[in-house]
């Protein structure tokens, strides 16, 4: 292959034949790939956090919010006009409030949502919240089985609490306790008893269920006496309202007769709720009781931008505190995906949706309502370039100043390649492809550093955390550094981990070929009679 | 006309000198000078009269004050710049060779030889073999994948001598090629030199020293206060 002479000559000082490799070359290289790596890595790590503070936000918000301007008793009507546009997949009304909140001696004033419970899950993640903030109260001889409440308990004697809530004013939702039994009927391959689902209006009591033969069971209550008959075949034994509902799975190792399940339910928390409404009405000498609730769920959003101490509703029930029936507050939309994927596109839905909604209503997209964060890690993410930058410019410094000694060392070289017919300018081009070669390959390096650094980042930081903090430490660590859930994407599977891995790249190269510009200045202006004669 | 009777190089009123201490020291004066094809001459002179400066000259990496150079049909003003096109040319016309052989470390001894001809835009399977022959030639034809600071001084000089051999040029500008050397050595070098440049009809300039060597070529020069005379 004709590959031009400086690039042939180039190559050849950076890695010289008859020797595998070349200390100052390795250096070079390696120095470039690390600080391409260290700014891939920081930027995609920045990158993975706002797309899950992204996702968060949108779990917990939605995609935007249609705010009421005024009372709007024909919100009904407004519905179903948003539902019907092109762009929006689903809407859910809300109320917004501030309740007080009592158990016996404690109080908490939360947030309080009001939502519609039938279709809520579509915008709002209602039941990845409460999976989120599900704690099980295993013992020794004990553990809890409780199932994760759905927004279908929710109702309007039910509330869910956030976890802070809960914990102050002590209070917790059904649970389920199964006890281990003398025949080790809880043995992996053993046949479980499940209690698949158990609704807040359950009382505490004792359950027993025993197997009259491999496939038929008692299930009995301890409290009343009653017994129900159950067959493996009935899946799941719905036996009311106020009871758990059953279920027998099968194991490896089949029923047995005599097989038999202890479990003891505990009821659900009641608190006492009270609204600012009843507080007008206690001053024109109305006395109203408070409203006594269940505890249906304990939830946690991951946005921790959400209100730590909160309450969810159903809209009827924050309708009714608040003494405004029929009120509604605004909207939750959830947009088409092929709309929410660019902000753009969803800022353009939402001014389209005011327009069509008409006066009275305003709508935000997520990204307006929390800009004061996403500029606060923009900023970050800019921050972290600045510093990292001048690293780079150090590299590209020891670059400099190598191929500059490397000139000193070269003139006669230099002398004799002008003297061999080579113009002044190819010469320095030696010099100038040196800086470029090594960060061609120091960018490539880099960059195959950072996929493996993001392939391994999990392995890589249960290493140093465990190193740091022990085998107990870690769990704490990565709750607070939740690097575990960030989406940090290779870049061939978005566009943006793309354009960071090309954009430093491409920086690094840039520096590298500059800064080989002033050998190749410094040998260019070399006269090569004198070179030639240089001791 | 005869190739033999062809003029490869002729130099004509050529003067070079040097600022010293607010004067000019003039090095070379009027110098007239020619070469035939195939012909070899060699110039002595003490250390320091200028013999180098005159090959710089000759070469075009050196301005002169004045005076003209011919490469064969192609006309240089002394006193100007090299041009690119001087360059070119110069990798084609000429092959140079130095008493410090100016090897290039990091490629082998058949890169080396190469890398004269990639200068002159030669690449391919038969300049290779031409590298190859020469480095036969040169007896070091065992030493191709070698890096030149495993070789001897002498083996250095030969690899340099197929070096300025590759590209088939009209001319050598040899400045002192066996000065590094020991005698039978550079006895050695010398004959290799001036065997090559008589196979290829290759004129020869040598600058040198030693006498002996000096008689060895067809015409033979002496430079003294800038003037070139006969030896």
């Amino acid at each position: 292959m004709k590959v031009p002479w400086p690039l042939y000559l180039a190559w050849k000082q950076l890695f010289p034949s008859q020797k595998k490799v070349s200390f100052f070359s390795l250096l070079a290289v390696v120095g470039v790939a690390l600080g391409v790596n260290v700014m891939i890595v920081v930027i995609a790590f920045m990158q993975g956090f706002q797309n899950k503070f992204r996702n968060d936000i949108i779990d917990a918000q939605g995609h935007g919010r249609v705010i009421s301007w005024k009372p709007s008793p024909n919100w009904r009507e407004q519905r179903t006009k948003i539902e019907e546009h092109v762009s929006i997949e689903a809407v859910t009304p809300y109320l917004h409030g501030q309740l007080l909140l009592q158990n016996g001696d404690y109080h908490s004033i939360p947030f309080s949502m009001g939502i519609e419970p039938t279709v809520d899950n579509r915008v709002l993640q209602v039941n990845t919240f409460l999976q989120g903030g599900a704690k099980k109260m295993n013992s020794h001889d004990a553990e809890d089985v409780t199932p994760i409440p759905t927004i279908e308990s929710l109702e309007d004697e039910v509330v869910f609490v956030s976890s802070q809530v809960a914990s102050r004013l002590g209070v917790r939702p059904p649970t389920v306790i199964r006890f281990y039994d003398s025949n080790k009927s809880n043995h992996s391959s053993s046949g479980q008893i499940i209690v698949s689902r158990l609704d807040p209006f359950v009382e505490s009591g004792e359950w027993e269920v025993f197997f009259k033969n491999a496939q038929e069971f008692v299930i009995r209550s301890m409290n009343s006496e009653e017994q129900f008959m159950g067959s493996i075949s009935d899946g799941p034994i719905d036996l009311g309202l106020g009871m758990p509902v059953f279920e027998a799975v099968p194991g490896s190792r089949p029923f047995q007769k005599g097989d038999h399940f202890k479990f003891h339910v505990f009821r659900g928390s009641t608190i006492e709720v009270f609204a600012p409404s009843m507080i007008e009405k206690a001053n024109a000498d109305e006395m109203m009781p408070p409203r006594e609730v269940r505890i249906g769920g304990i939830f946690e959003v991951a946005w921790q931008g959400f209100h730590t101490e909160a309450l969810i509703s159903t809209m009827r029930f924050m309708q009714d505190m608040r003494g405004q029936e029929g009120r509604i507050d605004g909207f939750y939309l959830k947009a088409l995906q092929s709309v929410a994927r660019s902000e753009a596109d969803l800022a353009q839905c939402c001014m389209d949706l005011e327009e069509f909604l008409g006066e009275g209503w305003g709508v935000v997209p997520w990204f307006v309502e929390n800009a004061w964060f996403f500029d606060l890690l923009k900023f970050e993410e800019y921050l972290m370039i600045l510093i990292m930058v001048p690293i780079g410019l150090v590299a590209a410094f020891a670059i400099a100043i190598a191929l500059m000694t490397s000139v000193l060392r070269k003139i006669r070289e230099i002398g004799l390649l002008v003297a061999m017919g080579g113009s002044r300018v190819s010469v320095g081009a030696v010099f100038c492809l040196q800086g470029f070669i090594i960060g061609l390959l120091g960018a490539i390096l880099g960059c195959g550093f950072a996929l493996l650094f993001i392939r391994f980042r999990d392995e890589l930081m249960t290493f140093i955390v465990k190193k740091i903090a022990g085998e107990e430490g870690q769990a704490g660590v990565s709750q607070f550094y939740d690097f575990y859930s960030l989406d940090i994407y290779y870049p061939w599977e978005s566009a943006s981990s793309l354009s960071t891995f090309i954009s430093f790249a491409f920086f690094a190269v840039l520096v590298s070929t500059l800064a080989g510009l002033l050998p190749a200045w410094r040998a260019t202006r070399l006269k090569p009679a004198d070179a030639l004669r240089s001791e | 006309m005869n190739k033999q009777d062809q003029i490869i190089l002729k130099a004509k009123g050529l003067a070079k000198s040097f600022p010293f201490e607010n004067k000019r020291v003039h090095v070379l004066e009027n110098i007239d000078l020619q070469l035939l094809a195939g012909k070899s001459l060699s110039i002595r002179g003490d250390s320091g009269c200028g013999k180098t400066t005159l090959l710089n000259l000759l070469a075009r990496i050196e301005t002169g004050d004045r005076g003209e150079i011919n490469w064969g049909d192609y006309k240089m003003n002394a006193s100007a710049a090299c041009t690119s096109t001087d360059g070119r040319k110069r990798a084609l016309f000429l092959g140079v060779v130095y008493q410090a052989y100016y090897l290039i470390p990091e490629l082998d001894v058949l890169e080396n030889v190469l890398m004269a001809a990639k200068l002159a835009g030669a690449y391919g399977r038969e300049t290779r073999e031409r590298a190859r022959h020469l480095l036969c030639e040169m007896g070091v034809d065992n030493k191709e994948k070698q890096i030149p600071t495993k070789l001897s001084g002498g083996e250095r000089q030969r690899v340099a001598i197929a070096r300025a051999m590759i590209n088939q040029p009209e001319l050598i500008l040899a400045d002192e090629p066996t000065g590094n050397l020991d005698e039978t050595t550079g006895g050695e070098v010398m004959d290799l030199l001036l065997k090559s440049c008589e196979q290829e009809n290759t004129g020869l300039i040598l600058v040198t020293h030693n006498p002996s060597f000096a008689q060895s070529t067809d015409d033979s020069l002496f430079l003294k206060q800038g003037k070139l005379q006969t030896d």
